[in-house]
């Protein structure tokens, strides 16, 4: 096919390298369930030549999950990583209400099983001071971490992180890496909101691939900041790949979304 | 030969996004497209898109790869009228109509939809464009919900319905409705998820589905992209790609 991207890691000098920075194992609970849906992503992953898929659980689902939920949904990334060994790169999910087992948790999931970030979804606000443990904890262990944001309609439920959230707990806390999640939903508005903070980037995945989107976030964060993203199962690798490979970029800012900002963020794992 | 079944021409309101005329050329011949269906993107939020409508024709005059599906709002009083009009002209192959946008429920299309039957024409219905969840604060504009184009297309076998921006749960939810309704078709452009295509072929079968860009308000490339990765066998590509849309817009049967 055509439309396949030419990057096959390792095997041409001049593909570029592919990371999926938002991804997530599945929708099952139990680790024979995941096992079972996350085949078909890695497969769709082998057909882009996706080299390194980061994936998070978000445990049982719910906004605040218990320690214990949280410890189950990340031996369940620990356990796929070891089924995809350097291939499947774990982010380690916490929730920040409980500081005391989130930081231990960053401790056995990072410093001693290899994990390769942290992921804080919607538990709490990324300005609440709850987070800011988290930020310093990343910054001291040099890993990126992964928070979901987005500005929703008025008719929607409030949503309980958004990009100005974002900007408040980056500038508290310049050296910790952050990936906001989702380009398009943090509209135009998030995008402006996260522009004086070069410690925060943003990736293009869990959104219909709306064009424009990317070439805009590269116009107000410059492609060092933009990263590839999919968030798989929900969304797929081909709609997620053809928000960059279909918009208007030079070669070079290509590279950097698809994966070399990815590989920058990730240098404690991935090395230098 | 790959048909897109929903391109636009024409700015959409709430972004700077903008169809043109070369643009959608320009995308035609790179993704080897050979027919392309358009509808001004501008008139969706028009009440009277009759401006919008006529630029489009203006725009694809001449161009043989391009056929219109202008949009048609029914609580316009000369509906009927203007149907018939579109009918007599051979690069009209569709009317595009759009409940959500223009206020009513889909019910009330029936009437529009059989006259444009009665002119040889398809009738797509716009469910949404942009997602619900994202719509600038200031527009209220729920998604027209897909079973009540289900219902209206079991009433009036004689019309051929193209349901356009139906989402994958969507797809799944009324599968056993839709699956044994010949005069139905869905258009890919919002199916997404994971091995979205084949999902969507397993719950109403290949035959109902039309490859489409959703350009310029999508990126073309994502849904190329999605079809390459289905796997799909070259007679479900085939059929996909373009054998089902010259059945739903009768593009082989009515001549320029």
């Amino acid at each position: 096919m055509s439309d396949r991207p030419s990057a096959r890691p390792g095997s041409r000098a001049s593909s570029p390298l592919i990371i999926d920075f938002h991804a997530h194992p599945g929708y099952s609970r139990d680790l024979d369930g995941l096992r079972r849906e996350f085949g078909p992503s890695m497969q769709a992953a082998d057909h882009y030549r996706v080299r390194y898929v980061c994936i998070c659980s978000l445990a049982d689902w719910s906004p605040s999950p218990t320690p214990d939920a949280i410890r189950t949904g990340n031996d369940n990334t620990l356990a796929l990583m070891a089924d995809y060994p350097d291939r499947v790169l774990g982010l380690c999910y916490v929730n920040p209400r409980y500081p005391d087992e989130a930081l231990e948790e960053i401790d056995r999931c990072i410093t001693r099983e290899g994990m390769a970030g942290i992921k804080l979804w919607i538990a709490c606000r990324a300005s609440d001071p709850l987070m800011d443990p988290m930020a310093e904890k990343a910054a001291a262990l040099g890993v990126p971490i992964l928070n979901h944001a987005a500005y929703l309609h008025r008719n929607q439920p409030a949503d309980p992180n958004t990009p100005a959230d974002v900007a408040l707990w980056a500038a508290k806390h310049p050296r910790t890496m952050i990936v906001m999640a989702h380009m398009a939903p943090c509209r135009e508005r998030g995008l402006v909101d996260i522009a004086p903070y070069p410690n925060v980037h943003i990736d293009c995945s869990g959104y219909e691939p709306e064009s424009g989107w990317t070439e805009l976030a590269v116009r107000r964060l410059g492609a060092e900041r933009v990263v590839f993203g999919t968030d798989t199962p929900i969304r797929s690798y081909g709609m997620s790949l053809g928000k960059v490979l279909g918009a208007r970029l030079t070669a070079r800012q290509r590279a950097l979304i698809l994966g070399g900002n990815s590989k920058r963020l990730l240098a404690r794992r991935l090395g230098k | 030969m790959i048909v897109d079944a929903a391109t636009y021409l024409g700015p959409y309101p709430f972004r700077d996004v903008t169809g043109a005329p070369a643009g959608l050329t320009r995308m035609m011949r790179e993704h080897a497209v050979a027919v392309s269906i358009a509808s001004p993107l501008d008139g969706l939020f028009h009440q009277d898109p009759e401006a919008a409508n006529q630029r489009l024709m203006r725009a694809i005059k001449g161009r043989g790869s391009i056929f219109a599906a202008p949009i048609v709002n029914v609580r316009l009083a000369d509906w009927r009228s203007r149907i018939e009009l579109m009918g007599r002209d051979p690069q009209v192959r569709a009317i595009r109509i759009a409940p959500a946008f223009h206020g009513y429920p889909a019910a009330e299309t029936r009437h529009a939809a059989e006259c444009a039957a009665e002119c040889d024409l398809a009738v797509t219905v716009q469910l949404r464009m942009a997602d619900e969840r994202f719509h600038p604060s200031f527009l209220d504009l729920p998604a027209t919900p897909l079973p009540d184009i289900i219902a209206l297309a079991a009433e009036t076998p004689n019309v051929r319905w193209v349901a356009s921006a139906a989402r994958m749960a969507e797809i799944q939810q009324s599968a056993p409705q839709i699956e044994p309704l010949h005069n139905l078709w869905l258009d890919t452009s919002h199916i997404d998820g994971l091995d979205c295509i084949q999902r969507a072929s397993a719950a109403v079968g290949i035959e109902r589905l039309l490859f489409s860009t959703c350009w310029p308000f999508f990126y073309a490339k994502s849904a190329f992209l999605k079809i390459g990765e289905a796997g799909l066998s070259s007679e479900q590509s085939s059929r996909l790609l373009g054998g089902n849309a010259a059945a739903a817009f009768r593009l082989l049967q009515r001549a320029v």
